[in-house]
């Protein structure tokens, strides 16, 4: 015998059935939706068509549930031919049914798209304010460590950070460096800091200061310097982030942020790369911009409190700048101390909060010190 | 063929007792202990690309080994976790399995690698799962004892507790409350299973087991 109606693989739920459920082979004629269940007995279940309730659903989301008027059977199916069969069986009278489920599914696919999109954010949120929340936290716990563990960390990094050759420590440019740090001491933040200078043999126009005072100039900066006094604006300046202690806020930031991530997506063995991360010169000698405008404006108060004019320190920022241009590979020191022009307006503005001062020269032969260093 | 699930419900294992002409499908790597004359055959479950994706990303073994045997023999199969094991018998009807869940099937038991989706992998419960459909018996296993409940409308699950589901179930990702209690109570993303079916649970959760043992790590 030929049966002219389609048949589908579905199931069906009627308490009848073992376990209330089985899988069913599914016929639709014209009034009825008739399922055999594939168990053992093979009974046969039907729903009329003028009765039948519809949702969607199921875990692909695409399953069709056909339910009589008590909800006591269902009949469900996933196979594509059935749901456009059931929609154009019954004169299309179930059609309406199923374009207001498919409306309401469009509906919850949007708001959970939206919804993994919002906690997206929020993540990200929330990392930014970790962030945040971590450097603020790390200056804070910075300033009430003994200054020795920022000798210490200094004394670890002078051998490894500190290129070689060094000129000695009679040597004319050294002795220059040294008398600029000794005029500037009493004006320091925290004078009892033991702050000394090494002056590198190198054309790099460059300087920077270890955590606990120790500071590195480079010959490079000293010949491009046309005063003493802009070589004290660049001491100066260097001093400050010791005093500051930008070195170790550095570094308590790095051990923040590697603790903080860990906490936020789980262990990343990354504890094991911090200890390479401290040798790196560039989390103890490069600093964020507030750090560089903070250094600007205490060296700048210790220039004035000296006596010295601190416009030499913006006149040798402006110096360098007109330079970088033309020999960028010296310029070292500029591509750490970005934006010259903001960080000159900001000493003259503090000047003018400070009350005038009869500034003096400094007694130092900085052209026979560049002389010695031909 | 007789199986009994023997030691239940914490170290529960399958006892097999195989018959000439019998033959018992196994999550490769199940197997714990069998008679001598019993043969073994390993064959891929799934397409090639398929186990590819899934050695890579799913968390079960690319192969099954079929179990069959000329005179009588057993074979004892188990689970890598402690916990329980339910049979259930299809007829017909499909089952989805969570990756890992899979124990062993009668040869009339089709087993079919399906891609989850987005919400699963939220829920803790994997990009995968496995489909097991036809007629025979499935054994599956679970972290902690298992139970079950027949879904009407809507049920809450807490992620990664959920074992097996009937395709007609639909799995949600919900969060608890708002944000701020969902991020703070210690349920957070909670699974919404939704529709009308069984469902299979499990009491303990792996996510749960590793979250205790970071707190006694350090
Ligand atoms: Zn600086």
């Amino acid at each position: 015998m030929i049966d002219s109606n389609p048949t589908f693989r579905g199931g069906l739920f009627h308490a009848d059935l073992p376990d209330g459920r089985s899988g069913a082979s599914i016929k639709l004629t014209r009034t009825e939706l008739v399922a055999e269940a594939l168990c053992e007995g093979q009974p046969q279940f039907a729903i009329p068509l003028n009765e039948c309730q519809l949702d969607l659903g199921g875990a692909s989301g695409k399953m069709v549930f056909c339910r009589n008027a008590d909800r006591s059977l269902t009949i469900f199916s996933e196979d594509p031919s059935f749901v456009a069969a059931v929609a154009q069986s019954a004169y299309g009278t179930l059609e309406a049914q199923f374009r207001s489920l498919r409306a309401r599914r469009r509906g919850e696919a949007n708001r959970f798209r939206v919804g993994v999109v919002a906690a997206t954010l929020a993540f990200a949120l929330v990392c930014v304010g970790v962030y945040f929340g971590v450097l603020a936290a790390a200056r804070t716990a910075v300033r009430a460590l003994p200054i020795r563990i920022d000798e210490q960390i200094g004394e670890m990094a002078i051998q490894s950070l500190v290129p070689e050759p060094r000129l000695d420590a009679d040597h004319p440019a050294t002795l220059l460096a040294h008398e600029i740090v000794q005029q500037l001491q009493p004006h320091a933040a925290i004078p009892e800091m033991n702050f000394r200078v090494l002056v590198v043999a190198s054309d790099e126009v460059n300087a920077f200061a270890l955590p606990g005072g120790q500071m590195v100039v480079y010959t490079g900066l000293l010949k491009k310097a046309e005063s003493p006094e802009q070589i004290a604006g660049v001491i100066a300046h260097e001093m400050s982030h010791a005093t500051l202690r930008h070195g170790l806020q550095g570094v308590s930031q790095s051990l923040g942020i590697v603790a903080a991530v860990q906490f936020l997506v789980g262990d990343l063995g990354g504890l094991v790369s911090i200890g390479s991360q401290l040798a790196q010169k560039s989390i103890l000698t490069s600093y964020s911009r507030t750090a560089e405008t903070e250094a600007d404006l205490e060296g700048a108060r210790m220039l004035h409190e000296a006596g010295i004019d601190p416009v030499a320190m913006a006149e040798f920022f402006a110096l360098l700048e007109a330079e970088v241009g033309d020999i960028p590979d010296v310029a070292a020191w500029i591509s750490t101390h970005p934006q010259h022009a903001q960080r000159v307006e900001d000493i003259r503005r503090l000047l003018q909060g400070l009350p005038k001062k009869q500034y003096r020269s400094l007694d130092l032969d900085l052209k026979a010190t560049q002389q010695a260093l031909q | 063929m007789e199986v009994d699930i023997r030691n239940r419900p914490s170290f529960a294992n399958l006892m097999v007792q195989l018959e000439p002409g019998d033959r018992i499908i196994a999550e490769a790597g199940a197997m714990a202990s069998m008679s001598s004359n019993v043969e073994i055959s390993t064959r891929w479950s799934g397409g090639m690309s398929k186990a590819i994706v899934k050695r890579v990303f799913g968390s079960e073994s690319l192969f099954v080994n079929e179990f069959s045997t000329s005179s009588p023999g057993h074979v004892v199969l188990t689970q890598p976790f402690p916990g329980d094991m339910v049979c259930t018998e299809l007829t017909g009807n499909t089952l989805f399995l969570q990756p890992g869940a899979f124990i062993a099937c009668e040869p009339g038991v089709t087993l079919g690698l399906g891609w989850a989706g987005l919400r699963s992998l939220i829920a803790r419960e994997g990009l995968f799962r496995l489909k097991v459909s036809g007629h025979g018996r499935v054994w599956f296993g679970a972290y902690g004892a298992i139970f079950t409940r027949e879904v009407q409308d809507e049920y809450i699950v807490d992620t990664g507790h959920l074992v097996a589901y009937e395709p007609t179930i639909a799995i949600r990702v919900g969060l608890v409350g708002g944000i701020f209690s969902s991020f703070f109570s210690g349920e957070g993303v909670i699974t919404r299973v939704q529709g009308q079916g069984k469902i299979y649970m499990q009491s303990r959760s792996f996510s749960g087991l590793a979250a205790w043992t970071n707190t006694h790590l350090y």
